[in-house]
């Protein structure tokens, strides 16, 4: 067979097909058309997000694997993103505030280790250790199939409700802490913040205990049990990154003159490192991140196969190993666009932060 | 009239690899209320060095050695960072050499200000502080609107205005200015000096002007201060000091001006350099490079040490007679 297109298919089915089989096969694909009519139909099917049918899982469509494997790889990598550039970031601000301090040198020493330490056999050693050695954790797998078997729902079901609450708690306290910059006097505001997060806190204490969730709760704890291994490595390997570009950063920010102007003007320590210092060092930290954020797919490819995490990572690994060429095509498609999604943000994340880049209509 | 700020005899070094550097040597001078106070000198004589102590905004290496620095009775020599917060600003604010820098470019202007008065305010409400803002910025001749502006958007001389009206958020007693004018071209910088002046005059500020152009000095202050080398050379009132010059780098520094009435004269340029102040000097530090050096200068059995030599007028007593 010329094509390989042809080859896997016929690989998959039977390797002896009889000729009328194989033309009905033929005829299923488009293969029997001319050439230019067959690249334009591909094309179109390409951005109608048609990419035919998987060779591995046949009656289902590449678009509805991706749908089923995105949520739990989104799901683990939301989560370890936020986490690493959380700590990352106050790692870092804090490194470059102490600097010349013996306690910044010990976490540079470390977040440089982790920085570059190998990936795979670090994880390998933390599963050896946290899963096999201490049994705290499970080894692999996103859940225990055992508690599933009389589940009456599916685990993206799950899986795309755990994501709506963490983007709903995001952005609640985001709204929390945008409403709250009204508010004149600093110590009112820190304490109206203080008492939204809580209630956050008690509103999901509630939602987690009444009504549909509260079926849903011991399977979707099942799931966070066995997320919170890779979540731990991921954001070991990946806080030191942004912590270390922090840390940079922010030390050029500290010589300016509007540091001293701050100090000058009888600010807080605390202030001046967090609003005028760090925000300010914000800037590239934020276009790293957002580039780290275009990675999560690719870079998923390795996490999910050492904890066998059944995520889009795998799926990708699997396609192309078992040529199963139309779900490599749309995983790979998928990267390219959410690559493209991400940049995207970054520039215009960009220039909410940076008000020098925002170009305002002159008038 | 009180005296508001008292700085007696201060020393100040900065830590180094090399040694310690003398930045501040037995600096004395009193500010009254209302009165603006002058500080020139050469590059690296240790003006800034001075408006930096009083604050006690200092870097990390510099350490006040001994001195009292007494602003209405308060000591602020050996205050702890939290008292000290209180006092920056509230009582005493500067204006930066630079102000191109001074401001954060991710925050608003308005913000910025308002920022200072609320650490020093907390209990005004948003209104009573854009209304402030409003008034200072109606006093230094900005409009209302720069307050939503990001400080890129705003022309140097804009931004310097705008670094007034920011230090006088809090109604200080006392503003030292540091090189205000520097980065600006001469026509921004006249209106700038006049800007100052009225405010001055018109909230009955105490005013610290650090230049090391005598000539703005001249038209700035009512009394003032030549440095050498980290130490003040001579101290009067300004007409005094500019009709009758007693010190040698005086006499030279007032050379050195064109002055654009009276007779044509020959500009003199000082020769050498100012001396290294690392580990300290002894003696007088100007009589290597003084043109015509008396013995009291030249032997260096006399240390510099400020004499009164008329009513007010004090100079240090080495150079007072040479040439």
């Amino acid at each position: 067979m010329p094509f390989p297109v042809m080859h896997s298919l016929t690989y998959f089915l039977i390797p002896n097909l009889p000729p009328d089989a194989y033309q009905k096969v033929l005829e299923t694909y488009g293969l029997d058309k001319p050439l230019f009519e067959r690249v334009q139909l591909y094309v179109v099917n390409f951005f109608k997000g048609d990419f035919g049918y998987s060779y591995k899982y046949f009656p289902k469509t590449p678009i509805e694997l991706i749908a089923e494997r995105l949520p739990r790889t989104l799901m683990l990598f939301s989560v370890v993103n936020i986490v690493a550039f959380y700590t990352g970031f106050f790692i870092g601000k804090v490194l470059a505030w102490r600097r010349g301090s013996k306690s910044e040198t010990w976490i540079t020493i470390t977040s440089v280790f982790s920085y570059t330490v190998f990936y795979p056999w670090f994880a390998l050693m933390m599963l050896w250790f946290f899963g096999y050695k201490m049994g705290w954790f499970p080894i692999g797998k996103f859940l225990y199939p055992e508690k599933w078997y009389d589940a009456p729902f599916d685990s993206d079901v799950i899986f795309s409700m755990m994501i709506k609450f963490v983007v709903i708690i995001s952005l609640l306290q985001f709204a929390a802490y945008t409403a709250t910059r009204g508010i004149e006097a600093l110590s009112s505001r820190r304490n109206v913040r203080f008492a939204s997060l809580i209630a956050i806190f008690i509103g999901s204490y509630f939602y987690w205990n009444t009504g549909e969730a509260l079926a849903r709760k011991p399977y979707a704890a099942d799931i966070a049990y066995h997320m919170i291994l890779p979540v731990l490595v991921v954001t070991i390997v990946a806080f030191a990154g942004t912590a270390l570009l922090t840390r940079t950063t922010m030390m050029e920010v500290l010589k300016e003159d509007y540091i001293l102007t701050a100090r000058a003007k009888g600010i807080s320590q605390k202030r001046i490192r967090d609003r005028h210092a760090a925000r300010t060092a914000l800037l590239p930290v934020v276009t790293s991140f957002i580039f780290t954020i275009v990675t999560i797919i690719d870079g998923s490819v390795l996490t999910e196969q050492i904890f066998s995490w059944p995520g889009m990572g795998q799926l990708l690994l699997q396609a192309v190993l078992e040529e199963d060429i139309p779900v490599a095509m749309a995983a790979f498609s998928f990267v390219g666009v959410f690559a493209l999604i991400a940049h995207l943000i970054a520039d215009i994340s960009y220039s909410y932060l940076d008000p020098r880049i925002r170009v305002k209509s002159q008038g | 009239m009180k005296d508001i700020l008292v700085v007696d005899n201060l020393n100040m070094h900065y830590e180094t690899l090399e040694g310690n550097v003398m930045a501040v040597n037995n600096v004395s001078f009193t500010v009254k209320e209302g009165e603006s106070f002058g500080l020139v000198g050469e590059s690296g004589c240790g003006k800034s060095s001075v408006a930096s102590t009083l604050l006690q905004l200092q870097s990390d290496n510099a350490v006040i050695s001994s001195g009292s620095i007494l602003l209405e009775n308060q000591e602020l020599v050996g205050m702890s960072e939290s008292e000290l917060r209180k006092v920056r600003w509230n009582d005493i604010s500067i204006v930066f050499q630079g102000a191109m820098n001074a401001w954060n470019p991710v925050i608003k202007i308005g913000e910025q200000i308002r920022e200072a008065i609320r650490e020093h305010h907390p209990e005004n409400t948003k209104k009573e502080n854009t209304e402030k803002i409003s008034e200072l910025f109606k006093i230094v001749g900005l409009e209302d609107s720069i307050m939503d502006r990001f400080p890129h958007e705003l022309s140097g001389g804009m931004k310097q205005r705008a670094v007034i009206a920011l230090a006088l958020s809090c109604d200080p007693k006392i503003v030292i200015a540091d090189e205000p004018t520097t980065a600006l071209d001469v026509v921004i910088q006249d209106q700038i000096l006049k800007e100052i002046k009225k405010v001055q005059e018109l909230l009955g500020l105490s005013l610290i002007y650090i230049s090391h152009d005598i000539a703005v000095i001249a038209e700035m202050t009512d009394n003032m201060a030549v440095m050498y080398a980290g130490s003040i050379v001579e101290m009067g009132p300004t007409s005094s000091i500019f009709t009758n010059p007693r010190h040698a780098y005086t006499k030279l520094l007032l050379e050195s001006t064109p002055s654009v009435v009276g007779e044509k004269k020959k500009l003199r340029a000082l020769d050498g350099e100012p001396p290294s102040l690392i580990n300290g000097l002894s003696g007088c530090a100007f009589s290597p490079r003084c043109p015509d050096p008396s013995e009291d200068c030249s032997n260096g059995k006399l240390d510099m040490k400020l004499i009164e030599l008329e009513t007010g007028h004090w100079a240090d007593q080495c150079c007072v007679n040479c040439g």
